[in-house]
């Protein structure tokens, strides 16, 4: 039972670094940095509660805010470039984020521990979960819920004019731009929100396994969480959501096969390109599904009489 | 001459000579992305698997130097391949993001198949060039960056030949500019392709040898660090401009030894990133690029 709830925090929080990305790659620009947001809010979140006391909502949404606030300041620079560039760009962010962590030093002495960010030692003991009462099931719970509201923003945005104005900068900057679009606006919005839930995935996720450090936030988490929207498909925030589920799923459940597990994981990926270039859940499935949905047949024009 | 003088000529001159070396990987990276418009992931991955394979003979027949650098060079060239292969022949066109998720595909496989096989430990590399340094003035200098230079040298001057003096080279640079107009004048797109894929990691080979032997052994992180340079040489250079990897490479190599000596060795990836994303900003096209992002 603790496995699958320890399954199910993993799944919840990388379904959310998942979305992150998706937000990004739905106004066609691809960021390889959204651990570094993750980073950013895992540790704001841990100061606040370890550190300075507070309640765990407020903590969490201190994270997200300062992850945010950040993504701003570097969409604003960073979206002047794109594609390959900008996956770069976006790396390289991560990284910076990173090696500051390892460098950063700010801890307080609390009992017989060395609370707070300490360097290449990571940042331990944020037991605000454990000092609570607050059980891994009951922890799942608030992953979960924190997801749900997550999802249902994106529902929202997808079917917003706000969704369809970044749907419509993928397909075309120029014409976008031209039917009144602001282009830059529209992608450093996108950019900032998609910080956030990066933030607050991080903050979930400090708190749920009590410590961080930077080896945590490398390139392989960057990897990770470009992989789950690109696989489970670009269509449709369903495609992250599948794919987190999906290729976390797979690997736990190809855990006692040892050095098997990882080749079959990147031999899946590599099958699923070459069969779906654009993921499981793509655009031609999309409007499939919603042809089937009654409630859309519904709502077309009746024929002409 | 002050010692803050005389220290960062030492720097400058090991930078340079370890530049050489960031600019082999970035030109290996910048000529796959010239010719493909795409982005192999895979080829840090490409340049460990030669590493890890020039040490079998060594291991099993006690092999002199030469065969493991041949050795090195034949792997990384079939890995290559193997990655075209599966990650980019059959891809359908147009999509961006597939060729870049295939590659990570392949960078799983591969890392995890030497990780499996090693149980992740580092593996001892010979030191073929010694370990004492040479003294040149005032100067000291390590040979294997010694042998880097000479090495890096012959190599650019092989592939400056090669893309500006042979038919080759012509298909290919033909097949850069624009693919489809040099397919209806009857250069083979896959043939180019292939032959890149050839070239690239037979270069692959000679950066794994390298990469090993400045470290003193073979380790499972070396193509992590290995992309993580090479995309910055990249991009400082400019996407798919040979030369612009050239000067992306010893550039980024002085700025290191630099800031190793003067600010400390936490402080030089940090000032690596900050460097390429200020690139990025204000010169989107590279330190020699033309196109604009």
């Amino acid at each position: 039972m603790e496995y699958y709830v320890a399954i199910g925090s993993i799944i919840g929080i990388h379904a959310m670094l998942g979305l992150s990305v998706y937000l990004v790659a739905i106004s066609g620009q691809m960021s390889f940095g959204q651990q570094g947001f993750f980073a950013l809010g895992a540790y704001l979140a841990g100061l606040s509660t370890a550190l300075w006391g507070l309640h765990l909502l407020p903590a969490l949404v201190l994270g997200v805010v300062v992850a945010a606030a950040v993504g701003l300041l570097v969409g604003f620079p960073a979206l002047r470039v794109r594609g390959l560039y900008l996956a770069i760009a976006t790396f390289g962010f991560g990284e910076i984020v990173r090696l500051a962590f390892l460098n950063v030093r700010y801890t307080r002495r609390i009992g017989d521990r060395v609370v707070g960010p300490n360097a290449s030692e990571g940042f331990r003991h944020v037991r605000y979960i454990y000092d609570r009462g607050i059980t891994p099931l009951e922890y799942l719970g608030i992953i979960l819920l924190a997801l749900v509201v997550v999802v249902i923003l994106f529902y929202f945005l997808e079917r917003s004019k706000l969704g369809a104005k970044l749907r419509a900068v993928e397909e075309d900057e120029v014409a976008a731009s031209m039917i009144g679009i602001n282009v830059t606006r529209v992608k450093v919005f996108g950019f900032t929100v998609a910080a956030g839930v990066a933030g607050l995935a991080g903050g979930l996720f400090i708190h749920y396994s009590s410590y961080i450090d930077h080896d945590m936030v490398a390139l392989p988490l960057a990897i990770a969480s470009v992989t789950y929207p690109i696989f489970g498909g670009l269509g449709s925030f369903v495609g992250p959501l599948l794919g987190a589920v999906a290729l976390v799923g797979l690997t736990e459940s190809l855990r006692t096969l040892h050095g098997a597990r990882e080749f079959i994981y990147g031999a899946l990926i590599i099958l699923t390109m070459l069969f779906r270039p654009r993921g499981i859940v793509d655009e031609a499935l999309v409007l499939r599904v919603k042809g089937w949905l009654p409630l859309r047949a519904a709502r077309r024009p009746a024929p002409a009489p | 001459m002050s010692t803050v003088l005389l220290d960062g000529t030492e720097q400058l001159i090991n930078g340079l000579m370890y530049g050489c070396f960031y600019a082999l990987i970035g030109g290996g990276f910048t000529l796959l992305f010239g010719v493909l418009r795409r982005f192999n992931l895979a080829y840090g991955s490409t340049i460990m698997a030669g590493a890890y394979a020039g040490l079998i003979p060594v291991y099993l027949f006690n092999a002199p130097v030469l065969v493991l650098f041949v050795t090195t060079i034949v792997v990384s060239v079939l890995v290559g391949l193997l990655v075209e292969f599966c990650c980019f022949r059959f891809l359908r066109k147009g999509h961006e993001l597939a060729p870049l998720m295939t590659t990570i595909g392949m960078l799983i496989v591969i890392d995890e198949t030497i990780v499996y096989l090693t149980d992740a430990v580092g593996l001892k590399y010979p030191a073929p060039f010694g370990d004492e340094s040479l003294a040149l003035g005032p100067f000291l200098i390590r040979p294997d960056y010694l042998a880097i230079l000479v090495v890096s040298v012959v190599s650019f001057s092989a592939i400056f030949y090669l893309l500006y003096r042979t038919r080759f080279g012509r298909a290919m640079r033909a097949v850069a500019e624009r693919p489809d107009a040099a397919q209806i004048l009857g250069v083979s797109v896959r043939h180019v392709n292939v032959l890149t894929f050839v070239l690239t990691s037979a270069l692959a080979g000679i950066i794994g040898f390298f990469a090993a032997v400045s470290v003193g052994s073979a380790r499972p992180e070396m193509a992590a660090w290995l992309t993580g340079k090479g995309l910055v040489v990249m991009v400082l250079g400019g996407l798919g401009s040979f030369p612009g990897a050239i000067v992306g490479g010893l550039a980024l190599g002085v700025l290191e030894f630099e800031a190793v000596w003067f600010l400390g060795s936490s402080y030089r990836d940090i000032l690596a990133f900050a460097i390429l994303f200020l690139v990025l900003i204000v010169r989107p096209g590279g330190l020699l690029g033309t196109r604009t992002a």
